[in-house]
């Protein structure tokens, strides 16, 4: 449905040296799919979704929506797009946004008062109504962000950042709206720093750095019963045991610990002794990449 | 879903209304104030009892008002119109939806057109009422004309950068002041031509503000006087047109 061919973005100012944005990026998200952009700050993420938005071309290389170019497919049917930047005047009220945005999205007359209603319902905007955007909070805002972009149904969904600034619980109400969106005839395609949660919403992540796609990967593969791999732990009390169970644990910070295990036995048989220990434990996870964990389905490409 | 553009009109003459036209007001009031002043107009000079000389100069001070507000609500009607909305980036929420920015932004010009002129009506008709009688129908007019010809230009430049509002002060009182330097200086033939050639570079502010009395009169007004107004006018609005189907959000 989305589909990047070698595609190249090359900024050439009239003064200075020319930088390549994006370089030789092939991409492919399938009506039914949500597919996830990973990297850093700086990587192209942004460019490549301004692109299959239609909002910039590519300097070489083909984005094709449907077979048609973008921006014809974004006039004619409409794209779902959450901007990193919302840029929604700061006077208008949240309702008040919501059902001018509803007006220019197609939704008739008659339901955009339910239609409004419903979005705000869906990401707890409701004591927001009449706030103006300028008063929210990033996390309110983002769920803003969230709110026009399906106010219209539409098949191809693009969020760039969405997992910015957002506190768990709009995490849940995030993934309860992407189970939602999910359909045969739609594409999603995130893009995200947040590699690991990313991981756990889309089906096939991509990794870039400066431009050029470092990794391609299915998302949750099957994990391998005998293989070494590397899960992540979050741990909520009795981090102190961490370390004694599983020496070879790395912290990563807020909680949560890299261990390195030789299988699912030997993780269970760590869990169980953490837990016996007094340790309350607040998620296990694989941790596909970048822990370097052999045994899925990962393509190193040449970079 | 066909998007409701057309129902959006009302949405952004609303816009207008509190968002642009209260500065509007103010910027007129400050400059009509500030003409009052210089023409030694009092209050007094609007009385009923000031007699004919109170009367001519009541009309004279309504038409230097038109003028003020005729040019400054031309230049408020397209500010920031297409620039600010790529400046916050809301251009990429916009144009996700299934519309042509070119009917979106010139619908908002034409709409905030529809404001000025509807502000000046009805601005119009009270000071008829109040004070002396007006053209209402050539205050309308007038202000349209200004609102296309000068509008126009400001629109096209708010389409290309984000401080249009600078460069479109800055030809407005270039035209006006290059109207009046060979009134106030003496200027060698040489140099009136190349004045008069600049001059059709600028907007033809000087012509909008010499027509504002027949205007406010409600006398007919020669048509080649319009032409050039008209043509300019027509001439940016194609060019913003142009400029939006080229580059129609910031990339």
């Amino acid at each position: 449905m989305i589909e990047l061919s070698h595609v190249t973005k090359t900024y050439a100012p009239r003064l200075g040296p020319s930088a390549r944005a994006v370089d030789d990026v092939s991409i492919r998200v399938g009506a039914g799919e949500i597919a996830g952009i990973s990297g850093p700050s700086g990587a192209g993420k942004s460019t490549l979704l301004s692109m299959v938005l239609g909002f910039e071309r590519p300097t070489s290389g083909s984005v094709r929506i449907d077979g048609t170019e973008p921006r014809r497919f974004a006039q004619r049917e409409g794209i779902a797009f959450l901007p990193q930047r919302l840029g929604i005047p700061g006077r208008w009220r949240v309702s008040d946004a919501l059902t001018r945005l509803a007006m220019l999205s197609g939704v008739p007359a008659a339901v955009t008062r339910g239609r409004v209603e419903a979005v705000i319902e869906e990401l707890a905007l409701g004591e927001h109504r009449r706030t103006r955007v300028r008063r929210l909070a990033r996390d309110t805002r983002q769920r803003l962000g969230l709110a026009q972009a399906i106010l219209a149904d539409r098949r191809v969904v693009v969020l760039d950042e969405p997992l910015e600034g957002l506190e768990p619980l709009t995490l849940d109400r995030l993934h309860a709206l992407l189970i939602r969106l999910r359909a045969a005839d739609r594409a999603i395609l995130i893009a995200s720093r947040d590699t690991a949660e990313l991981q756990r919403i889309a089906d096939r992540v991509t990794l870039i750095d400066r431009g050029r796609v470092r990794r391609n990967g299915l998302a949750r593969p099957p994990t391998p019963v005998d293989v070494e791999a590397v899960y992540h732990l979050v741990v909520h009390r009795g981090a102190e045991h961490v370390l004694a169970v599983f020496p070879s644990a790395i912290s990563v910070g807020r909680g949560t610990y890299a261990v390195r295990v030789s299988g699912l036995g030997p993780l269970n048989l760590g869990l169980r002794e953490l837990l016996e220990r007094g340790a309350l434990l607040a998620s296990v996870s694989p941790a596909y990449w970048p822990a370097e964990a052999p045994g899925f389905a990962l393509n190193e490409l040449p970079s | 879903m066909k998007p409701r553009l057309t129902a959006y009109a009302g949405v952004q003459l609303r816009d207008f209304l509190v968002g642009r036209a209260p500065f509007l007001f103010l910027a007129t009031a400050i400059t009509v104030w500030a003409l009052l002043r210089a023409n030694g107009v009092t209050l007094a000079t609007f009385d009923a009892a000031a007699g004919i000389g109170g009367r001519e100069q009541a009309r004279r001070a309504f038409a230097d008002a038109l003028g003020a507000y005729a040019v400054l609500g031309a230049v408020f009607a397209a500010q920031g119109l297409v620039a600010r909305d790529r400046w916050r980036g809301f251009d990429r929420v916009l144009f996700s939806r299934p519309f042509d920015p070119r009917r979106y932004y010139v619908q908002a010009f034409v709409m905030a057109g529809v404001g000025v002129v509807g502000l000046a009506v009805l601005a119009a008709g009270v000071f008829s009422v109040a004070a002396y009688p007006v053209s209402v129908a050539g205050v309308a007019a007038y202000v349209g004309l200004a609102w296309f010809t000068l509008g126009a230009f400001a629109f096209a430049l708010t389409t290309v950068t984000t401080y249009h509002v600078p460069v479109v002060v800055g030809a407005l009182a270039g035209a006006l002041l290059l109207d009046r330097l060979p009134r106030v200086l003496s200027v060698p033939d040489t140099l009136r031509v190349v004045v008069e050639a600049a001059q059709y570079l600028l907007p033809p502010t000087q012509v909008i503000v010499a027509l504002r009395e027949p205007f406010a009169r409600g006398s007919l007004v020669q048509p080649h006087l319009l032409v050039w107004p008209l043509a300019f006018g027509a001439l940016w609005l194609t060019l913003a047109v142009l400029v939006l189907s080229r580059r129609p959000f910031r990339s």
